[in-house]
């Protein structure tokens, strides 16, 4: 018997696209085999799956892609351990195996008619890309209130998803906000952390939803910023990453307390996160 | 209503008889001496048969959840990849003379890999098509202590047909319908008498006598979860070096590490799972470095709250069966028992003192 829970799904690449000028982060759209495969795959933003490179192993990674974005799924991948460094030495048309989708995804029924904060830094980004993309759907868009994007980055060349980031930039029903630490030249958007950043814009709490990805230390002070500004703590949400293997709470690494990240998680209110031990 | 349940006997002499002839149709295993130790083997006559053994050290668990599975092999093939099948999921098991500790985590872990969303298949078929025939234990070590975790020498009801060794016979039980219907199909087996269930409770109520743990486990998960900053757990951890032997021996552990095995250069390879342990800090330890579990501290307390909290909570049941390995085997002497007795007798002072982050 083939175990069905363990099967990777077969994908071939469709597009690899660099994304940073370090070249150590990738994006990459993923095409299935078969037709069906693609049909079976239903996710929202927010959820992860295993990537397969067969002979190298598999390893869980959220998607980049939003729902709305039909026929492939993208990937955003940082050039980190084996598999994800056979990520960035395999091609255009090479052969990727796929499991999933896994875990709960941002709670995008909840969010709807609230304002929404997305706080993303560094890296972190590409779950909020997928739910910045949803959200601003035209099928979606009249759901929710405002939406307030507010990305930061160490250098100009460390910002993902730039051709994303100029369409986005064009709307006028989508607030961006980009920083970097430091003045660099040509640079035209906001300068400093992104904790300080949030606080100067203060999105106002009312009616409103924060989601927070980045990097621990930005996670931490923008958490202070927020509720500072009001943001209670069932207003702020965050997307956990734990070393992973099956995906499917079977494997027990990823627990925290009695929750399993993979399947309890990956986003957890802050809330949450308060009433659960410290392991993360 | 009192259910009969035709128990029968047979002779320990005709032992073979029952392996060549009535259970031929299936893979039976056993526990057999190796070494010094007995280990859960694949047999087909009665031999090498050690029914009277205290336990197995690697739990039988290993028979449909070996150390390392194959979850699939693949070959590569042009452009393309297929994959082949390589477990033996079909294949008709018997586990003969299994604990009853070791029976009740096979319960165990069938709740844990059916529960949620995601059902383990591959665990589930085998253990579908396993039978369990156990058999109590006349004389308890002084480790176990199933009796304090819901557990008994003599429970039947994890398994399909139970055996009691009555010195020159065992008596036989049928407890599951399929057990039923297997001891049904053998007809050379004697009705047991009167005496024999005599002799049995009795041999019950001496091997129940014969545990001298009796700990106190009421509301265990909720003293560990108020207790999980208690200062307790560092000395609890000083001790431990960390080999995860009581994890590797665990009947009820069930973490896995996954694994791809390549053979470049003929085009082929399979993933396989093989235990794993949270013991290990390499099982937390993040590609960037970040390990949310770096401390002996804590990773001595999640195998502690695994067990004895988060199982309560997730599945209202203790994830531990009594079998006491980990205590038999912890080269430091770490005792479960001692650990969980110290928390259950914590003072409302002691509650109060906290480790230091």
């Amino acid at each position: 018997m083939l175990p069905e829970l363990y099967m990777p799904k077969l994908t071939k690449i469709r597009n690899i696209r660099s994304e940073n000028q370090a070249n150590d982060i990738k994006t990459f759209e993923l095409v299935f085999n078969n037709q069906e495969d693609l049909e079976e795959f239903n996710y929202i933003p927010g959820q992860f799956a295993e990537l397969s490179i067969l002979g190298k192993g598999e390893c869980p990674i959220g998607i980049a892609s939003s729902p709305t974005e039909p026929d492939s799924l993208k990937f955003t991948v940082k050039r980190m351990g084996t598999v994800t460094t056979a990520m960035h030495d395999s091609k255009e048309e090479d052969i990727v195996g796929i499991r999933g989708p896994f875990g709960n995804g941002w709670p995008i029924e909840d969010m709807k008619n609230k304002n929404i904060v997305i706080i993303g830094g560094g890296f972190a980004f590409s779950t909020l890309r997928s739910l910045t993309e949803y959200l601003i759907h035209e099928s979606n868009r009249s759901e929710y209130g405002n939406i307030t994007v507010i990305y930061g980055n160490r250098n100009p060349g460390e910002l993902l998803y730039e051709p994303e980031i100029e369409r986005w930039k064009k709307r006028d029903d989508l607030n961006i906000y980009l920083t970097i630490d430091q003045e660099a030249e040509g640079w035209s958007g906001m300068v400093g952390y992104v904790a300080p950043v949030v606080k100067e814009i203060s999105p106002s709490p009312d009616d409103s939803i924060a989601t927070v990805c980045g990097p621990p230390i930005m996670i931490k002070t923008t958490i202070d910023v927020l509720k500072e500004l009001g943001f209670s703590s069932e207003q702020i949400l965050n997307s956990l990453e734990m070393r992973m293997k099956c995906g499917v709470g079977k494997c027990g690494r990823c627990n925290i307390g009695n929750k399993y990240v993979c399947i309890d998680g990956p986003v957890f209110s802050l809330k949450e996160l308060e009433d659960m031990p410290d392991e993360y | 209503m009192v259910e009969k349940k035709l128990e029968k006997i047979i002779f320990k002499q005709d032992l073979d008889r029952l392996f060549e002839e009535s259970l031929k149709d299936f893979t039976v295993y056993g526990p057999i001496e190796k070494k010094g130790n007995i280990v859960f083997e694949k047999i087909d006559k009665s031999d090498n048969l050690k029914l009277n053994y205290l336990n197995s050290k690697i739990p039988p668990k290993s028979v449909i959840f070996p150390q390392t599975e194959t979850l699939f092999e693949y070959e590569k093939k042009d452009d393309e990849i297929i994959f082949k099948e390589s477990n033996n999921v079909g294949k008709k098991r018997i586990i003969f003379g299994i604990r009853p500790c070791d029976a009740h985590s096979f319960t165990l872990l069938e709740t844990f890999f059916s529960f949620g969303k995601f059902e383990d298949d591959l665990f589930l078929k085998k253990r579908e098509n396993t039978i369990l025939i156990g058999i109590g234990c006349n004389t308890p070590k002084n480790t176990c202590f199933c009796t304090s975790v819901n557990g008994h020498p003599f429970k039947d009801d994890d398994v399909d047909i139970f055996l009691v060794d009555l010195t020159e016979k065992y008596l036989v039980t049928p407890i599951s319908d399929r057990g039923k219907e297997l001891i049904e199909g053998i007809s050379w087996l004697n009705n047991a008498n009167k005496n024999d269930l005599k002799k049995s409770v009795e041999l019950a109520n001496n091997a129940e006598s014969a545990i001298e743990t009796n700990l106190n486990l009421d509301n265990i998960s909720e003293k560990l979860d108020n207790n999980f900053y208690n200062s307790l757990w560092k000395e609890i951890s000083e001790v431990c070096i960390g080999c995860g032997t009581c994890a590797f021996l665990c009947p009820t552990c069930h973490c896995f590490d996954v694994i791809d095995e390549e053979d470049h250069y003929n085009n082929r390879g399979r993933r396989v799972r093989i235990w794993d342990t949270c013991q290990f800090p390499l099982y937390t330890l993040h590609t960037s470095g970040h390990n949310p579990r770096s401390s002996r501290i804590q990773r001595c307390r999640n195998r502690i709250l695994h067990k004895f909290c988060y199982y309560p909570q997730n599945y209202d049941l203790i994830g531990c069966v009594g079998c006491g390995r980990c205590i038999q085997y912890c080269p430091v002497n770490n005792d479960i028992r001692v650990i969980l007795d110290k928390f259950q007798k914590l003072s409302e002072e002691e509650e109060e003192k906290l480790l230091v982050a």
